[in-house]
């Protein structure tokens, strides 16, 4: 079960920003076009830096800790996960501030 | 040569570049921004502590490859300037992409508590 620490970690992150689609009522996994298109190309462009950085050695996973299935180019699944959790998380955020900021 | 301590300060460079010549969205000059970037250090203190604890990391970075510049807890510094340009890049490019929403705001709760603070 340890393999799958990193994608539950990323997993949480999914669940604890939820109630902010549901009940705070941010418009985000509702607008899944503009979604796609704000974290699409982070998630490439970052994929690529991962890739370059993995085969020049400036970091490597724990095999304890991380599935071993690649998405290609050595790449962990987990990593695609993380380029795609993270940003979706922060305009979820931003979107969350700006209904608070509203609302005072 | 600290690989990754200068690819990420490009990276900080690449987004700035890209905000202030090709998208120019205004958000960097803008408070909600700034909020949001606090609440998200929050928590990437908190998830990247975890990944990034020697004790037992998840990743394992190479020493010549950064500053060696680690906080809080074990986190390297250069993992704040990595995801400052991802987060910052994202915000930018959704913000780029007005639609209907941003003439009518109003959010809309799923499930809506019984005494919610939020009901007008």
């Amino acid at each position: 079960m340890a393999r799958f620490q990193y994608l539950a970690l990323l997993g949480l992150c999914l669940a604890g920003t939820l109630p902010l689609e549901l009940l705070l009522g941010v418009r985000v996994w509702r607008r899944p076009a503009r979604l796609a298109r704000s974290v699409l190309p982070v998630a490439l462009a970052f994929c690529v830096y991962d890739v370059l950085a993995i085969g020049a050695g400036w970091w490597d996973y724990d095999p304890r800790f991380v599935t071993g299935w690649k998405v290609g180019f050595g790449l962990p699944i987990e990593e695609l996960a993380f380029f795609l959790v993270i940003p979706v998380c922060a305009i979820l955020t931003i979107e969350a501030v700006r209904v608070r900021l509203r609302r005072r | 040569m600290h690989g990754y301590t200068l690819s990420a300060l490009v990276a900080c460079g690449a987004v700035i570049g890209l905000e202030l010549a090709v998208l120019r969205t205004g958000l960097l000059r803008r408070r909600t921004l700034w909020i949001a970037f606090l609440i998200i250090l929050f928590f990437q203190v908190i998830v990247d502590g975890w990944l990034t604890k020697l004790s037992a990391p998840i990743v394992i970075y190479g020493r010549r490859h950064l500053s060696g510049a680690r906080f809080p807890w074990d986190i390297p510094v250069e993992d704040f300037l990595f995801g400052w340009a991802m987060c910052t890049l994202a915000l930018l490019l959704w913000e780029r992409q007005p639609d209907a929403s941003d003439v009518d705001p109003e959010p809309r709760p799923v499930f809506r508590r019984r005494s919610s603070s939020l009901d007008r």
